[in-house]
Order: structure tokens, then sequence, then C-alpha cells
């Protein structure tokens, strides 16, 4: 438990500054809305003329742009990436802090076994990207509806961040389990968000490019697409299975090799 | 009982050697101390000690439990000073021994304020703003507050002025009477030759012997430096136990080993304007294990 508080206590101001920079990115994204309203169904049929790679790249694709949640949902993308961004360096800072700044020869010689060490931290940092994921909910509900005009957008939304929350959760592990394996403390956040950066330009590569199709299942951001969860109602079981083996995987790795591991001190 | 029984104990860091086939013993209550240059492996041996580096061969337990599969138990009743402290910057001193405490089973706070007394801490400071000797004062609180059965410490003077490393170990001291056993490692053989009872010397990853510091005394050179009025036969000092020795004009230099009282009886034959005894830096110890082993 005390662990769980020092990494709440130490990671309340980040989460602060990344809440705010989520709520000002939702505003700021929908408020341009405002100006697009207008226009109709103009606006999509100006889109649809686009080249379909400019269209990728600003993650339209099939989203209906004259509907609030159709436009929302090109604005989610950016707001996952954002959650991922903050979720996989959270992830790989929680562990490789203390290593970082010597801090493990504090912590480690303490009666705590190292697997409760990770739990701590884990159930510490899983809080944190809850919250994240609840600021962005409660701000996207509160723009999109604004615009809605009575429209019920709640379950709409409550699925994209629910397909979020997963996305959180799998780059956190992510984080969590190149910190554990990584023994350079300093460079696992940058290798956590260079691989965030790879999967996220594949993901818009595949969009892109028809040929890449296959490699879908490699970048967990197709798994949670805007335009497929508005589409489906809901989410692929496939997807659902590979976030799935994902989490565990890698959940696991985490804690084998942190436990393996010499720490660096 | 032996508190700690490390058994051929070796870690290699890849293909670079950490520690090779150490083995020694620590008995309950006695005041441990492990010498070497730097690099020769101490810290490695301590940090596989307290797990936070696992051994490539060879085990060792403390209070009878494996130091790996026990780990979390045995480390309730360890205090441990690392040789550098560092701790999260943002806390004050008081919420860090706090933090340091809830570790534990047991309320500490009485100690933490009778250890900030002895010590002069302040703890009201953010550790972001302390000295180096306020950090390290931080360091030995936090590894005290918790009465432990062993301590383990790691270069712990460097940072002390001598004022405050005086009180450091007369706490030392106190512990030890009560009961603490303590393994305190060093490259200083003063310190070393001051507080412990027995001392393990380490050197390029081997345990080069386990002796007595009594036994280590009476074994180890003197450093004997004679400045005369008059100059005088070079033979005069050549007795038993006189080695390297080196006549410069009226001044006289060798290293001696044995019975004291004989070389300063053969001094007060002559007359003598300047002495200098020195008790052997480290190195030179050494230099008198590695002539013994060869």
């Amino acid at each position: 438990m005390n662990l769980f508080k020092r990494e709440m206590k130490a990671n309340r101001k980040s989460l602060i500054i990344w809440s705010i920079g989520v709520v000002f990115m939702v505003a700021a994204g929908m408020g341009k809305y405002s100006s697009l309203e207008g226009t109709g169904q103009s606006m999509n049929a100006l889109m649809a003329d686009m080249p379909k790679s400019l269209q990728a790249i600003m993650g339209t694709g099939s989203l209906d742009l004259s509907t609030p949640i159709g436009y929302f949902g090109v604005l989610f993308l950016y707001l996952a990436v954002m959650a991922a961004i903050h979720a996989a360096m959270l992830g790989s800072n929680i562990i490789a802090k203390e290593e970082r700044d010597k801090t493990v020869e504090f912590l480690l010689v303490k009666p705590v076994s190292r697997t409760r060490m990770i739990t701590s931290k884990l159930i510490a940092a899983l809080v944190n990207i809850l919250i994240f994921n609840a600021v962005t909910f409660a701000s996207s509900v509160g723009m999109v509806r604004k615009y809605a005009e009575g429209e019920d957008v709640t379950g709409d939304i409550t699925l994209l961040m629910i397909g979020m929350f997963i996305l959180q959760l799998i780059f956190l592990v992510i984080g969590t389990a190149i910190a554990a394996i990584y023994k350079n403390a300093k460079k696992a956040t940058s290798l956590a968000t260079g691989i965030l950066l790879f999967l996220f330009i594949l993901s818009i590569a595949i969009d892109l490019n028809e040929k890449l199709d296959g490699l879908k299942f490699l970048t967990p951001f197709k798994y949670y697409d805007a335009k497929l969860v508005l589409e489906e109602g809901g989410f692929e079981p496939l997807y659902l299975t590979l976030s799935a083996l994902l989490l565990l995987g890698l959940t696991i790795v985490t804690y084998v090799f942190y436990r393996k591991r010499d720490m660096n001190v | 009982m032996n508190v700690i029984e490390i058994k051929n104990l070796t870690k290699m860091y890849g293909k670079v050697r950490g520690i090779e086939d150490v083995s020694f013993n620590v008995e309950e209550g006695e005041i441990f101390g492990f010498i070497g240059p730097n690099g020769a492996g101490k810290s490695t041996t301590i940090r596989t000690l307290l797990s936070l580096i696992y051994p490539t061969s060879g085990r060792a337990t403390i209070f009878g439990k494996d130091i790996i599969t026990a780990a979390p138990e045995i480390k309730k009743d360890i205090g441990y000073l690392p040789s550098e402290v560092f701790y999260y910057d943002n806390m004050k001193v008081m919420d860090l021994l706090k933090y340091s405490a809830s570790f534990y089973k047991k309320d500490c706070t009485k100690r933490i304020k009778e250890l900030a007394d002895i010590m002069e801490l302040d703890l009201t400071k953010k550790i972001d703003d302390l000295s180096l000797g306020n950090k390290k004062k931080v360091g030995i609180v936090q590894g005290l507050l918790h009465e432990p059965k062993l301590i383990i410490l790691d270069e712990p003077t460097s940072g002390l002025d001598p004022l405050m490393q005086q009180k450091f170990f007369d706490l030392l001291e106190i512990e030890n009477k009560k009961g603490a056993t303590i393994l305190f490692s060093s490259h200083i053989l003063s310190e070393v030759q001051r507080l412990c009872d027995r001392v393990a010397i380490i050197k390029d990853g081997r345990i080069v012997t386990v002796e007595k510091i009594s036994t280590l005394k009476e074994n180890t050179y003197k450093k004997f430096k004679v400045e005369t009025n008059s100059v005088i036969d070079k033979n005069f000092f050549n007795i038993d136990g006189v080695n390297q020795l080196e006549q410069d004009g009226g001044s006289v230099s060798f290293l001696f080993r044995g019975n004291i009282n004989s070389i300063m009886k053969k001094i007060a034959e002559i007359e003598i304007a300047n002495l200098w005894v020195e008790e052997p830096d480290l190195e030179e110890i050494f230099m008198h294990y590695y002539e013994k082993e060869e």
C-alpha cells in the first residue's frame, strides 16, 4: 500500500498535466466542428474527393464528418495516440525510474519482493490510465453532446473509450515489459515511445496501401479503429482475443524478466 | 552462530569478473570488516547478499536462510547503508524516513527522532537541498531506524566530517553492544582497524585472507623513518624483522615487523633528530599478503 501511495503521489503532477492536455485537445478538436457544422454534406463530398492517401493520414476514411460523432471518430485517433503515449511512457518510467534515479538500492533492500513491487506499481499505473480515460470520456461526452442536439452519443463514446482503455493497457505493459527486459533505464522510455510511433505509422501505412492489409494484426491501433468500432457497434472478437493475449504475455514478461534480472546499480 | 555464510560465491558480468569463489562467514555479534581497493568486488559481494544482483554460482545464507529465495524475509532485519546515497529528490527528510519505516511492521517514529538528534539531522529539509554529508546522515538514520539485527555498510564514512564519523562509529558500537552484527566494507584500513574484530581482505575479486585484526596488526609492517644528527652505519638497523632498509644521508627508512620493543631499543641507542612511524597503507598490506602467497 505504501508503494502504491508513493507512486500515485509521484505521478500526480504528470497526470494532471496530461489530463489538462487531453481536455484541451477534445475542446479544441470539437470546437473546429462548429465551423464545419453548417456545411453539411458538402464536407463529406469534399473529403471523398480527396486522394485516398490524404484521407488515410487525416484518419477520416468512411466516417461521416457531418455528424458530431463521426467527426469525433476522426478526433478519437489522436486522443488514442495521446493516451497510448501517456501509457507507454508511464509504464516504462514507473519501472525504469528506480534504476535511473538509483533508488532501487533503497527500495529493494526493504522487505519487499520484486513481485510485490511490480504489482504495486502496475496497480498505480492502472489507476493513472483509468483516470486519464475517465477525464477523456467526460470531456468527450460533454463536448460532443453540445453539438449533438439531443442525439444520444454516450453509448458510442463509451464504446470508443473502452477501446481506448484496452489500447492504453496494451501500451502500458509494452512500456513495463521493455523496462523490465532492458537494462539501460534511460533508454527504456525512448524505446517504448519509438515502438509506439512505429506501430502508429504502420497503422496509417495500412490505410494507405491495401496490400499491407494483412499487417493489421500487428498494430493495436488497428484493433480499436473508430471506423470499425462505430460501424460495428462493438469490437471484433479476434482483436479482443489478440489484445488479451498481448496483455497477458507482456505482463508475464514484465514479472519474469524483472524478477530474474540483475539490478543496474 | 553465523549470521552470514558465503560459500564459493561467484559473480560474472558477462565475461567480466565481479567476484570469484568468495567464501567467508560473519558470526553473530561481531563487527566484521571487508576491505579492499576500489573495484575489488566489495560492492558486488554486498549487492549479491542483498539480492540486488544474482550470483553466477555458489550460494550464501543470512540468518540461515537463502539470500535469494528468502530475500524479503531476511531484509526485515537488515539495515543497509550504500556507498552513494540516492533518494527520491522531491521528498522531505521526514517523509522519506517515514516512507522507509512504512516497510517495517513497527512504529519507528521515536527511533527516527533519536537518531536524527544524535546525527544532528534536520528532518524538515528537502532532500534535494542537502549536502553530500547530510544525505549520508539520512542514509544512516534510514538504515538504522528499524533496529536491524544485521547492519551492512558499504564505504559508509565518505562525505562525513571526522566529528560525525566519530558519532557514527559510537552509534555503531552501541548497536553492536545491543546485539547487532555489522558488516563494514571500506578501503580505509584505519577505520576498519578501530571498529572491527575480524576482517576479510579482497583483491581482484578474490578473498586474500580472513584474519583477526589483532593477528593482522602483528603480522604487518610498520614504516619507520629515522633522521639522525650524524650519519650512522648502514647496518645499524639491520636486525631481525627489518626490511627494505634504505639510507639517504642522515635519514634511514625501513619496514619493520615483529616486536616493537626491539626496534625502539635500537632507536634509543642513537641520537635522533626526528622519527616517523607509520601504519602501512592498504596497498602495503596487500603487498605483504602477495609476498606470503608466492
